[in-house]
Order: structure tokens, then sequence, then C-alpha cells
């Protein structure tokens, strides 16, 4: 035991390796969940995504940092079964399609009944308006209004606007990520 | 297969090795799966928790849905484990918590991504629990990888994708059908369990189409299956096309392809071979003679479950063909002391079956010995064998009635008791000398019997027998015993045995006189209204008169009418001045519904009273026409016929016909079902056009005002025809109505319809309408009662037929009767056939019909028919029957 524990004073960069975290990724079906995923992972895009039917698991090391995604499915049926998911995790992840305008309100208000759950109250939130490479996208502020993200106060939100398609974004929204998971040990 | 019998008496000694899961309780391992959702995992210890789960699951232990899906969410979890183990056991937990816990589609993602993996366990396993969680809609977006898992390299991801076809077969056939050609490449595949399974689920998607099973076998049998379990199905498949070919002539399909496999590798492929070929239908002793070697082999093995299936198969041969199995005796004897009692039960009880006069002492010493080590239902086996012996060999009554009458006095339950009883009764019954032991028997048996029904039925047949014997007073002391020992229905039952003796043998009359008065003061009904019944009807209450015959009749006669007939009649009756007429329940008795060709052979029948009928559908009839005002001076009705499809099965709107036949009317019931949902039908009529019946004329129709998607509906056309007239004719039908399209969505129809017209098959009414079979249970009796003068003899010529058993049963439909006694039957190859028949023609006119028939070698057959009726115009009119067709 002694011995073991000399090793790892030894490493001391070891043991800041082994940093983890957990994040739960959710939003509507076709807001670009498992797009992120891989863009994360492997900095891969395709035009081509299957409804996710249930959740994906991911690891993804990032720096220090590995990071555990559950990657949810957005279709209605599934969308009781996020808060299962969120529990406990290091951040909430809330991916919204910019472009698709008919959706916006229902995106928020299921945005807002999750957040009301009391399991998961404190979690930090981090919600990302999707393909703002398309035309028809909304800006930062019009978005942030859109989602009422400025009356939820009982936790920490952040808010980027990010493609996929193009990885615009995506360092700020890891570099977000690897600043959390210090926060949780 | 069977399977092997363990002893289990061995591991008593290891008690004290329990199981490491002995005691666990539930909460605590509920507490325990809490470590599903720690941060940091700990893959061993989740995949004992896992086997804790299981454990409790398999120990029966039931989960609420809560529980269930409380643990199901966070064993998803899990799925983040690259651990091999565990994720086997997430697997396993996951399909037995599929069927209690909610929403568990939610690993459809996780189990597709490992189906695709490149670990082959990951996909085998992914496959099955997939197939288990999905439905139709995921079905066909995952059915892709399943195609190609079919056909994968490892064998146990192609079995898996195979056997979770086989399950998949059952709620969504439409998709898996579309593998066929996937299943057909795997049926070649050189893993034994891969041919096997595909093999399984090839037959199975075509099991309904004959002819694709038989190319199948046909193809297969060439020798391209490798795997012996694959081998006995298609032994089993095999036998299934023979069965159906049906040919008669000429050698038996695929007969060598049976034979050739009794000489395979395989044990299992042998035997499966040898049970087809003895379980052919009609198989000869030449086709018999190579399984009866093999089996005989078996016979001498150190295996036992191989003596187990050869004595079990060689049983079942012997009550068919007991000289095919006579070679196997001396090996059959050698089994009697099998440490194994089930096989050596088998073997006693073929041997029974085989062996010969002079063995049957020996035999039956044997037999006692080891009775009380086996299970009441192998002593059954024994009895039922013990019983056919001694039809055989009557002489040697005495011996058996013996060792029946001993195992009556033994400890045992009703079904065996019963089986003892029955065969007494039927040795009673066949042998003349065995009746007086017999009987004593049975007295013996009621002093101390546990089973009402079996002392009721014993009294019943004391009743009839006893009075005939010699000396029938002695058994009245057992009869009158029951009187006071037992409970209502022996007593009442006692109490009816005892005034049968009192009408059959007036010498003992007055001493059953005192004995039934005191019956009058029992404290059940049923048993005083008996007594008093009795006591009245044969003179008690005063002098003693010789017992009129018509009170006998009364008394103790057969009632010819169903007692499904007569209670629902007694149900319908309302006291009222008019007394019930016992003439007015109707005679005839329902055809049995079709399912029960599907019955098993039937054993002989001892005391037990015969199947009852189906409930009658007359009445219900009779019910629903005279509720109809159109209908309601028509009179009473004769005969309803069982329903005529006019469609073809699986048709837009299924249709079938019943019809009603009346004095001068004939009524047609159409019952008629919607089979579309987007449809509402209106105003439903059927179009009648009776052009090529002339002497039918249309009265009246009654249409369905409204007939919704699969909810019945009858509407009805009624004929006059000339009174008493058997009148015959063909009538061609349309179904005509207002077809409404419905929104499936609401179930709402739109308010504008269309005409529409449906073409339905052609109807006939035949001469056999006007018949009713009416079975007479002594034809002789009743044909000499019916005497002479209304008799009409003729001969006529059938013309050449297939056979004489073709011609009798033409005959027998054309008329619609009843055979009586068994008649109905040809021996085969025989040159000459009486049949009798009977039955109830309208105007309830009595029939009795004797045909005598005889075939030439050219196959030519003539008949003779005698009628005999009451009334001579029904005899006139059945002759006409035979001659106008």
């Amino acid at each position: 035991m002694f011995h073991k524990q000399c090793e790892k004073e030894k490493h001391g960069v070891s043991l800041f390796f082994k940093q983890e975290m957990e994040l739960s990724l959710i939003g509507l079906q076709n807001a670009g969940k498992t797009s992120l995923v891989n863009v994360i992972a492997t900095g891969g895009y395709s035009e081509d995504m299957i409804p996710t039917v249930g959740f994906n698991m991911r690891k993804v090391t990032k720096g220090n940092v590995t990071i555990k995604l559950w990657d949810l499915g957005g279709q209605p049926r599934f969308r009781s079964m996020w808060e299962r998911y969120c529990r406990a995790v290091s951040a909430i992840v809330y991916v919204v399609d910019a472009a698709d305008n008919d959706n916006l309100s229902v995106s928020r208000s299921e945005l807002h009944d999750l957040l009301s759950k009391p399991s998961l109250s404190g979690i930090p939130l981090l919600v990302l308006g999707n393909k703002i490479d398309k035309p028809v996208s909304l800006s930062k502020e019009d978005f942030m209004e859109q989602m009422g993200l400025k009356s939820i106060t009982d936790r920490e939100v952040c808010c980027y606007m990010i493609s996929c398609k193009n990885s615009t974004n995506i360092d700020t929204v890891i570099d977000w990520l690897v600043k959390h998971s210090k926060s949780k040990t | 297969m069977a399977q092997p019998l363990v002893k289990k008496d061995d591991d008593r000694d290891d008690e004290a090795e329990y199981s490491p899961f002995l005691g666990i309780e539930k909460g605590a391992v509920l507490q325990e799966a809490r470590v599903f959702n720690d941060p940091q995992l700990d893959p061993r210890r989740c995949s004992q928790v896992i086997t804790k789960l299981l454990y409790l699951l398999n120990q029966g232990d039931s989960f609420t849905k809560v529980e269930a899906t409380e643990v199901f969410f966070s064993v998803t979890k899990l799925f983040q484990s690259k651990d091999l183990g565990l994720r086997r056991m997430v697997y396993l937990i996951i399909k037995e918590l599929s069927p209690s816990a909610d929403e568990v589609i939610i690993v459809t993602s996780s189990l597709m991504k490992d189906m695709n993996s490149k670990t082959d366990m990951y996909r085998a396993n992914a496959i099955r629990v997939l197939c288990r969680i999905t439905d139709g809609t995921l079905l066909t977006q995952i059915e892709r990888y399943l195609k190609q898992a079919i056909v994968d390299k490892n064998p146990v991801v192609a079995s898996a994708a195979l056997v979770s076809g086989i399950h998949l077969l059952q709620t969504n056939p439409e998709i898996v059908k579309r593998w066929s050609n996937e299943v057909q490449e795997a049926v070649q595949s050189r893993a034994a369990l891969v041919q096997f399974h595909a093999l399984a689920l090839l037959q199975q998607i075509r099991q309904n189409d004959r002819l694709a099973v038989s190319k199948l076998v046909t193809s297969l049998t060439r020798g391209t299956v490798r795997s012996p379990l694959a081998q006995c199905l298609l032994i089993r498949y095999t036998s299934q096309v023979i069965r159906e070919s049906n040919t008669q002539t000429g050698d038996r399909p695929f007969y060598d392809f049976l034979e050739s496999c009794l000489r395979h590798k395989a044990e299992m492929v042998i035997f499966e071979a040898a049970r087809a070929i003895t379980e052919l239908s009609g198989v000869t002793s030449r086709e018999l003679t190579p399984a009866i070697t093999v089996l005989q082999l078996f016979l001498s093995s150190s295996k036992p479950v191989l003596r187990f299936a050869a004595v079990r198969t060689l049983n079942k041969v012997a009550m068919t063909h007991p000289m095919a199995v006579t070679n196997c005796n001396i090996d059959m004897e050698s089994l009697i002391s099998d440490q194994n009692r089930s096989i050596a039960t088998l073997a006693i009880t073929t041997l029974l079956k085989t062996g010969n006069e002079s063995s049957v002492d020996r035999l039956m010493k044997q037999i006692t010995n080891f009775m009380s080590d086996i299970a009441d239902e192998f002593k059954i086996v024994v009895v039922e064998a013990i019983r056919s012996l001694c039809l055989k060999f009557p002489l040697k009554y005495r011996s058996l009635m013996n060792f029946l009458s001993n195992i009556l006095r033994e400890e045992g339950g009703f079904e065996y008791k019963k089986a003892i009883v029955d065969s007494i009764v039927i040795l009673i019954r066949d042998i003349p000398e065995a009746k007086e032991s017999g009987l004593l028997h049975l007295c013996e048996f009621i002093e101390d019997c546990e089973f009402t029904y079996l002392s009721t039925q014993i009294l019943h047949f004391l009743g009839i027998e006893g009075p005939k014997t010699t000396d029938p007073s002695k058994y009245i002391r057992y009869i009158y015993n029951r009187v006071h020992l037992e409970n209502a229905t022996v007593r009442a039952a006692a109490v009816s045995t005892l005034a049968k003796f009192g009408a059959m043998v007036d010498a003992l009359k007055p001493r059953i006189f005192v004995l039934l008065r005191r019956c009058i003061f029992d404290s059940d009904d049923e048993v005083r209204d008996r007594a008093t019944l009795y006591l009245n009807t044969l003179g008690g209450d005063g002098e003693v008169v010789e017992t009129d015959k018509d009170v006998k009749i009364f008394l103790f006669g057969d009632l010819d009418i169903p007692l499904v007939n007569l209670e629902t009649s007694l149900k319908n009756y309302e006291p009222s001045d008019e007394s019930f007429d016992i003439d007015s329940v109707p005679k005839e008795v329902k055809s049995q519904p079709l399912v029960e060709k599907k019955a098993p052979g039937k054993k002989p029948a001892g005391l037990g009273a015969p199947p009852a009928g189906p409930p009658s559908t007359v009445d219900a009839y009779e019910r629903l026409l005279s509720s109809i005002p159109e209908f309601s001076n028509f009179g009473k009705l004769f005969k309803s016929s069982s329903p005529v499809e006019l469609t073809e099965a699986e048709t837009e709107y299924a249709v079938n016909v019943v019809k009603h036949i009346f004095d001068r009317h004939v009524v047609f019931q159409y019952n008629c079902i919607n089979t579309i949902p987007e449809q509402l039908l209106e105003n439903v009529s059927v179009i009648v056009d009776a052009s090529e019946a002339e002497d039918f004329a249309e009265v009246t129709s009654k249409p369905v005002r409204s007939l919704p998607y699969d909810t019945p509906g009858q509407t009805f056309v009624a004929f006059e025809k000339p009174d008493g007239i058997t009148a015959v004719g063909k009538f061609s039908n349309t179904l005509r109505f207002i077809v409404k399209e419905v929104d499936p969505s609401t179930g709402e129809a739109e308010e504008d319809g269309v005409e529409d017209e449906y073409q339905l098959e052609d109807l006939e009414v035949v001469a056999a309408d006007y018949m009713m079979k009416v079975g007479v249970s002594n034809f002789r009796n009743a044909w000499e009662s019916m005497g002479e003068d209304f008799e009409r003899v003729d001969e006529y010529g059938l013309g050449p037929r297939e056979s004489l058993a073709e011609a009798v049963s033409a005959v027998i439909n054309l008329l619609g009767m009843q055979p009586c006694e068994g008649t109905e039957a040809v021996a085969a190859n025989s040159r000459s056939h009486t049949c009798l028949l009977s039955g109830v023609f309208l105007g309830n006119v009595r029939v009795l019909v004797r045909l005598q028939f005889g075939i030439e070698g050219s196959r030519d057959v003539a008949m003779k028919l005698a009628v005999r009726s009451e009334d001579e115009a029904v005899g006139d009119a059945i002759h006409e029957i035979v001659s106008c067709s």
C-alpha cells in the first residue's frame, strides 16, 4: 500500500491525467447532439446521421481529462428519461438547432422543465446554439432571449453559438468542459 | 428426446456445500445495485451484483415495475465499461428485466453499436437482446444487420441471429420471411449449430406452404446435412411430408432416406429415424424390420437414455404390431430388473402385449414385486396392459383378476383406481366366467372407497349386472350398507340400484320394499324422492305384483334423447297447466366441433359415461328464428344445417349460410362478417337467384341494417316450398350492400355511401337436408319392431367406384343419415358390406335403412337398399333420392 502511494507521489502528473468528468448531452431530435460528439471525439462531420434510439455512451480524452458522454436520443419518447442520465453529472450540455425557429419554443420548455427537477439542482448548464452556418440562424442575443436563459439563476449558465459542420467554436466548448472537470474533484 | 434420468440420491451427502447466494435478500441486493451508478466502476463488483439479481429472478423472486425499471436504468450505465465479462452480464440482466421494466427501448442504440462491434461475443449477445426488446418499426431499421449476421463467419453470431429469427417469426412474420435467402445459405453452413438453427427457421418460414416444405426436404435428403441435430429435424420434417403426401400405392416416398439414417454415426439420428419409421401411418412389417433391429441393439446399450428411448418406442409399436416386437422379447426380459424403474415398467408392459399365454403367470409375479415402487401414472400403464392381455387370453382371467383386485386394495389416486375399476368392468363384460368374482371384487371395493364418482358408477353397474347373476341376493348387503354409510350422492345411487334389483328379481321384491321404505326417512331430498318414486311405481304399497314392462322401461330404459337437449328444454319450460312433454325435446345430436379431430386416440371406455355433447345450437336457432315476426308462422323448426361457407377464407367479406328447414318453408340464414376496418356496410342483403330451384318461391327477406368491421350480422331469405315434398335445387347468391368509408383513427363513417355487390358461391338444398341424423341403440330391435308392412326394397347399380368404402360413404352422405353400430367402416379388401342407417325424416318420421353393397372385379358396385319407416311415402322418397342421383 505504502509503496503504491509513493509511486503516485512520484508521478504527480499521472494523477492529474486521471481526471474524469461525466456529461449529459440532450436537446430535441436533429439538434446535432451525436454530430457534436463526433466532432469533439474525432473532428469528423457527416451529413448522413440516423436518429439515436436511446443513448450512445462515448468516452473522449481531451488533454488531461477523460470525458464520459451520455448522448441521449431527442425524440419525444425519450425525453422523460433525460433526467435519469443527468443526475450527478458534472455538467448538462443542451444542444439547440438555432436555425429551426419553429421548434425553439418546444426546446425552451423542455429545457426549463428539466431544470425544475430537484435532483438536478445546481448542475452547471451549457447551452449550445448549433447550425450557425445556416443563414437563417439566430444571433446569440436573440437566441438567449428566446431560450429564456436569463431567467435561470440557480446555477451557472453559459451559452455558445456553434457549427458542428464548420467546427466553429468547438474549441471554446471543449475548453469550457475541461474547465468544469476541475470543479468537480 | 428423453432427458437422461439422473440419480439424485448420490448428492445427498454433499449437503454442506450450499450455494454462495443462499439466503440473500432482494432488498439488500437492490441496495447493492447502486454501485452501478458509481463514477468509478468496479466491474468485478458489478458482475457479482448482477449475478445475485439473476439468482433472485431465477429463484422465483419478482421485482415490481418500479424496482425493475430502477435496476434497469442503473444497469444501462454499465455500457460505459469495456470489461467483457461485465458486458455479458449486462446483456443477461437486460434480457431478464425486459418484460417487467419500462422503456427498455433506451438501450437500442447501444445494442446496435455492439451488434456491429468487432468482438464476436458482443455481436452475438447484442443480437439476442435486441430482438427481445425490439418492435416492428425498429426491426425494419436493424433488419439489414440481422441479415448480415445470419451469414456471419462466426457460428455463434449466426446462430444468435437465426434463433432470434425464430422468435421474431411469431410477432413479425412478414419481415422474417424476407430473410429466406440468407437462411438458405446458413443451412449450408459447416457449423453444426448454425445448420440446425437455420433448418429450423427455414422450415418455420415455409411451414404453411406444403410444396415448399416438400421441396426443402427433397433437396436436403440428398445428403448435405452434417449436424446430427439438423438431421433429426430433417427426419421430422420428412415424416411430416410423408404424412401429407398420402400416396396409397407403390413405394413410400423418402422411406429410403429414413432407412439410410438408421446407419448414421450419431445415435440420436438413428433413434429419430427408427421412431419416425415406427410412426408411419400404415407401416408394413417389411418397413418396420430394420427400425426394430436398431432399437433392439439400443435395448442392451450401457446408456440408460438409449434403453429408455428404445423400450418406450417399442412399447408403442407393440400396441399396433405386437408380432414385430417379439424378436426383442429376450432383451426386454433382462430389462425387467433394470435399475431404472421407468425402463423396467415399459419393458414389462411391452412384454405383456407381446407375450404368449405361457409367460403370463411368470410376468405377473415379476410385476407384483415392483408394483409398489412405481408412480401412479406408470401403474396405470401396467393396468391397461393387463387389461388388454386378459382380453387376449381369456383363460388366464383368474390370475389377472386376482392381480387387479389386489392392487385395488392398495393405496392409489383417483385416476389409478379408475383405471383398475374400468378394467374389471371390461373383463366382466367380455368374459362371462369372470362376472361373479369381478362383481364381488367391486362390492368389496365400495365398502371402503373414498371416491364418490367411482362408488356411484359401480352401484349403477351392479344394478345392471347384479340381478342377472345366479344369486342376486348376496349383493344386497353391500348396496344397502351404502345407504347407511355414505354421502347423499352415493346413497341416492344405492337406492336406485336396490330398486333395479326389486324390479328385475321378483323373489327379492318384498325384502327390497322393506329396505326402500327405510330410505323414505333419509335426511336428503333426492334420496327420499327416489325411494318414494320407486316404491310407488313398483307397487311397494300394496301386494306384490309382477313388474309391468312399461314401468321397467320408464324407470331403467334408455332415454333416447341427448341429455343436453333435455336440460335446455327443461330450463325453458314454464310451469303451467300443460305438463312438460318429453316428445317435444329435439333429438338431433349436434355434430362435434372440428377441433375434436386432433384429440388423442380414444381408450376403451369402461364405466365412464359417454362424453357430454357440445351445447346445443338448435335451441339458439329456434329462439332466433321465432323472434323474427316474418318467420313466426312457419311452424316448428325441423332441422338446421351446419354452416356452409360461401366465401374463401380471408376474403373481404366472410359469409356462411345455415339452412333452416320447416315443413313448408326453407329459411337461409346468411352470417356475414365485414373484415375491412376502413368500411362500414349498410343495408346488407343477399340476392338469391332460384331459377335452378323450381319448387321454391321467395316469400320474404330480411336485410342487416348496418355491418361494422368485424361484427357478425345476419340476413335472412325465406322460401316457400310444397308441403312435405323434399324439394331440391341450386341457388346462386349475391351480397348487395351500401359501402361507406370509415376513418380508422376516429371510427367515424362518411355520410355518403356507394352501392356495391359481391359474388358469393352457390348453395344447394339437397335431400339430406330433410333428414336428421338420429341413431338407435339397437338397430335389429328397431328394425324388427318397425315391421315389414312399409318395407321398400330395390336394387341399384352404382357403376364403377374407386373403392367399396368410397361408395358406402357416398351413399351415407347422400341420405344424410346416422350410421349405426359402426357399420360405416368398411374392412379393407372386403368384397361386400352391409351398412345400417337411422334417421328422422321431414314430418318427424322415423326411417331405418339397410344397405347391402357388393363390388366386382371391374370395380362396379351394386347396392340393395331396404327401407323401413312409419310412413310409406317416406320409404318411397328415400328410394327416389337414390334413384335420382
